[in-house]
Order: C-alpha cells, then structure tokens, then sequence
C-alpha cells in the first residue's frame, strides 16, 4: 500500500461535514463546564460547610479519573437511573428514546467542570483582594463587586487556562466515537472502512483538529491582548 | 438497560481481576514517560540555544503533538509507521501493538515534556549560570550541575500533572487491542454485561492510583524546595510575599456577616 494523497483530500472534504457535531460536543461541555465550574468554584472559595467539602470531593475524583470512564458510566449507567425514576412517576419515556449524542454532552460537561472549577477558583484567587475592598468602599454589595470588579479580572487572569480547557475538550470529543456519536473520530473509520485507507484518513482527521487547535490558539491570544488592554501602561 | 441487573458485588470481585493488568498500564506509563523525557530534551535544546533549523523543526512537532487528540495520533503511528519503515525496508508486521502504543504516548509526552524543560529552565535566574561561570564551570558543567536540578525543582508540579494525565490516557491504549485495565474492563463486560459495575471499579482503581501518585509528587516537592522555603520564612528574600488572597478576604468578610447576624 502506498500513501494515497488524492484520497486524504477525498476524506478531508468528507470529514469537513462532521465538524459541527464536534464543535457542539466541545461547546455545549465547555459552556456547561463552566457554569457549573463557576458555582462548585464559588461553593469553595466561600467554605459553603458541607457544600465546599462535597464539591472538593467531585472534583479531586473527576480529576482523577480518565475522562473515557465518566462517558461509560454515564452511558450504560444514565439509562437505568432514568428508567427506574420515569417507572415510579408513571410515565412512559424510555431511556431508549435519548438520542446518544446526549450521553456524550452530560460525560464531558461533568468532565469539564471540574476542570473549569479549578480554572475559575485560580483565576478569582488570582485578583488581587484590594479590588474587592475598594468596591465594598465605594458602596457596592457582595454580588455587584463579584460581577463587576472581580469577575472581569478573573476572567483575563484565566483566559490562557480557559483556551487550555477548550482545547482539552476539543481532543476530548474524540472519545464520543465509543458510544456511537458520528464527530471527526468516527467518520475517520467510517471512510476508511470502504477502503480500508486508514492511514490517510486519520492524517485527514489530524489535519482538521491540528487546525482547529491553532484558531483557537491565535483566537485566544487575540482575546487575551485585547482583554488586557486596561493593565496596559502606567507604573505598575 | 442494556446488560445485567446491578450488582455491587461485582465491583468487589472485578478489583482484583482489573488489578491483575495495572501492571501493564503502569509499563506504558513509565516507558512513555521516561522515552518522552529524552524526546522533550531533543526538542526543547534546539528552542532553548537558538539552533536555526532544527528550531523550526521542533516547534512545528510540539504544535502537532499538542494540536492532535491522543487518539488520532495512537492510529495515525500505529498504520502509518509501519508503511512508512516499509520505504527502508524494515519489517515491522510482527513488532507487538505495545511497541506502537509506547511510541505514540511518549512522543505526546515529549512535546508537553519539552515545554515543561523550557519553562523550567529558562525560569531559572539567570545570575544562576552567572555564577557558575564565575566560579570556572563549563557550559555543560553550569547546565548540569545548577540549572538542571533546579530547573526539575520548579518544574515538578508540571511533570507531577503530566504523568498523571498520561496515566488517564492509557485508558485509550484499548482501542488499538491492548490489554491494559481499560481492555481488561471490556473483556470483562463481554464476559458477565455488568457494565455500571465494572466501570466503577475500573474509576475508582484510576482515581486512587492517580490520588497516590499526586500525594507522593507534593512530598516530593516539598522536599526538593527545602532550600527556597527555609529562606523564604526567615524573610530573608525581598518582596517574595504570598499575593494577598481573594479568599481569605472572601472568608474574613463571611465570618463578619455571620458574627454580625449572631449579635
């Protein structure tokens, strides 16, 4: 068997069409990730009792575990908690009727936020605890200092941590392929299958996650200048 | 539901089974760790002094390495390197997926790794090599002997991470056939369809040894920054003060609410 350069350009149009299922896995864990992450990184930064200890439990154990474990579990798992409750209340959904692109989005939106958690604790940890005096001696309450002083800040401090993140999971997404979602991984096998041209097929598919890793690299080092235009001059 | 009716005791009678293939997994850990070290020395020397081509050369393999999921790149080694050794007539039809599975973690380890040795070193102070120098010590001797052990000292929070996460990744070493926990999990599974089960315990397996390895790294550390903390307490160092934190005011200001709403 030779290498095929025709064929790799064959699959990479082909592959092109599965991106969006990709970027949806990647966005919808990331987003949810980070709302999530948000409030197990406020629970803890505030020692909410109980609360705080739990949520550093998920964390430490979701971190410790390969993210391919929370995708099962959550895929042969999810189906019988869902039955047995829709049993009890009496209605007739099934678990068969979820469609397996959800499993995939609650594994890694579960995976994700306790990555994001971390990335949201640092970034707030990493502003500076003048900022919050000062909103609090200008009049301002708790959730408006959060939301205008410190937020803001954070947000900058952790971006390179957050595109990290994004890009964790864009890789990630490539695991979805174990419970049958068609996303970049699967489509890969999926053309090669026909005639068996692996290879060029899986250089096609590196090719476009290669790619889509360098836009958000450059993205968010864009960001990152424009977002740290205010620390910009000055003495400091 | 697909499989059988959940079974506690499976999780307890898998352990042992599952642990029976750690071994494996902690082969490839080590292996692609210790060959991803010398690969990231490769790489990160040419960044580190400047060398005009092979500059270029290892950064566009840390992008690939770092800008492709792991599980493209275990398939892309494992069905192109055999075609590709074939052009120098190398037969490698009977080499076992081990050896592909080895290579392919520790050239990913390699590009993070070389990252991790460039930001160590050049973390490093510089009056560090300064001073080498001035005391009559050669390049290689400076390198050695100063940079080198302080250089693994700042960076070994970084390589504590990177071990672990390669650790999570040879769940993925499956998929091309391995026999590691992950593929004793699945030949499990075919066996007795206790799938919740088993993946419990293959979770739990994962998240202790990961939880070992991270406490032994943080003693570790602590003991290779015996000599930066001892001087940082007696305030000897300038300006070297914890950044004031978020979440000690977040506390302070906690406490005084409830101190208030009490009274």
């Amino acid at each position: 068997m030779k290498l095929d350069p025709a064929f790799i350009w064959t699959a990479f149009v082909q592959l092109l069409s599965v991106i969006p299922t990709t970027l949806l896995i990647t966005a919808v864990s990331v987003l949810g990730g980070f709302l999530i992450g948000t409030g197990i990184a406020l629970l803890r930064l505030y020692r909410v009792p109980v609360l705080s200890q739990i949520a550093a439990g998920y964390v430490t154990f979701i971190r410790g575990t390969p993210m391919i474990t929370h995708l099962l579990l959550i895929y042969f798992g999810l189906p019988a908690i869902v039955d047995a409750v829709s049993e009890s209340l009496g209605s007739s959904f099934r678990s068969v009727s979820i469609p397996y692109l959800a499993f995939a989005l609650i594994a890694f939106t579960i995976t994700a936020s306790a990555y994001m958690s971390e990335v949201v604790r640092s970034g707030l940890l990493a502003v500076n605890r003048g900022q919050l005096e000062a909103a609090y001696s200008i009049g301002m309450t708790t959730p408006q200092a959060l939301r205008r002083i410190v937020f803001p800040q954070a947000l900058a401090a952790s971006l390179p941590n957050l595109s990290n993140s994004l890009i964790g999971m864009l890789h990630g997404s490539t695991l979805a392929f174990t419970v049958s979602v068609v996303e970049i991984m699967a489509k890969a096998q999926i053309v090669a299958s026909t005639n068996w041209k692996f290879f060029e097929a899986y250089l096609a598919a590196a090719l476009i996650f290669w790619g889509l890793t360098v836009l958000i690299e450059q993205l968010a080092s864009r960001i990152e200048r424009r977002i740290n235009v205010y620390n910009r001059g000055g003495v400091a | 539901m697909p499989g059988a009716k959940f079974d506690i005791a499976y999780v307890f009678d898998y352990f042992p089974k599952l642990l029976s293939t750690l071994g494996l997994t902690l082969t490839i850990v080590g292996w692609s760790i210790l060959l991803g070290l010398g690969f990231g020395f490769l790489v990160a020397l040419p960044r580190l002094y400047k060398v005009p081509i092979l500059q270029r050369v290892s950064q566009v393999y840390v992008s690939f390495f770092r800008g492709t999921p792991i599980l493209i790149q275990l398939f892309l080694i494992y069905y192109g390197l055999p075609e590709l050794l074939k052009l120098v007539h190398a037969d490698v039809t009977r080499t076992p997926v081990l050896v592909f599975v080895v290579l392919t973690y520790s050239l990913h380890a390699g590009a993070y790794l070389s990252e991790m040795i460039r930001a160590g070193v050049t973390a490093v102070d510089r009056g560090q090599v300064e001073a080498a120098y001035s005391v009559g010590m050669s390049g290689f001797q400076a390198f050695v002997r100063i940079v080198l052990p302080q250089a693994f000292a700042i960076s070994l929070p970084v390589f504590a991470n990177l071990v672990i996460a390669t650790l999570k990744d040879t769940s993925l070493a499956f998929s091309l056939g391995v026999m590691e926990m992950t593929g004793k999990a699945q030949t499990l599974i075919t066996l007795s369809q206790h799938f919740v089960e088993t993946y419990i315990a293959l979770a739990v397996i994962y998240f202790v040894i990961s939880f070992a390895l991270e406490k032994v790294f943080l003693l570790l550390e602590r003991r290779l920054l015996k000599h930066d903390r001892r001087e940082t307490d007696s305030g000897k160092r300038f300006g070297w003060r914890r950044a004031p934190s978020l979440r000690g005011l977040l506390a302070k200001t906690a406490r005084a609410q409830e101190g208030r709403s009490r009274a």
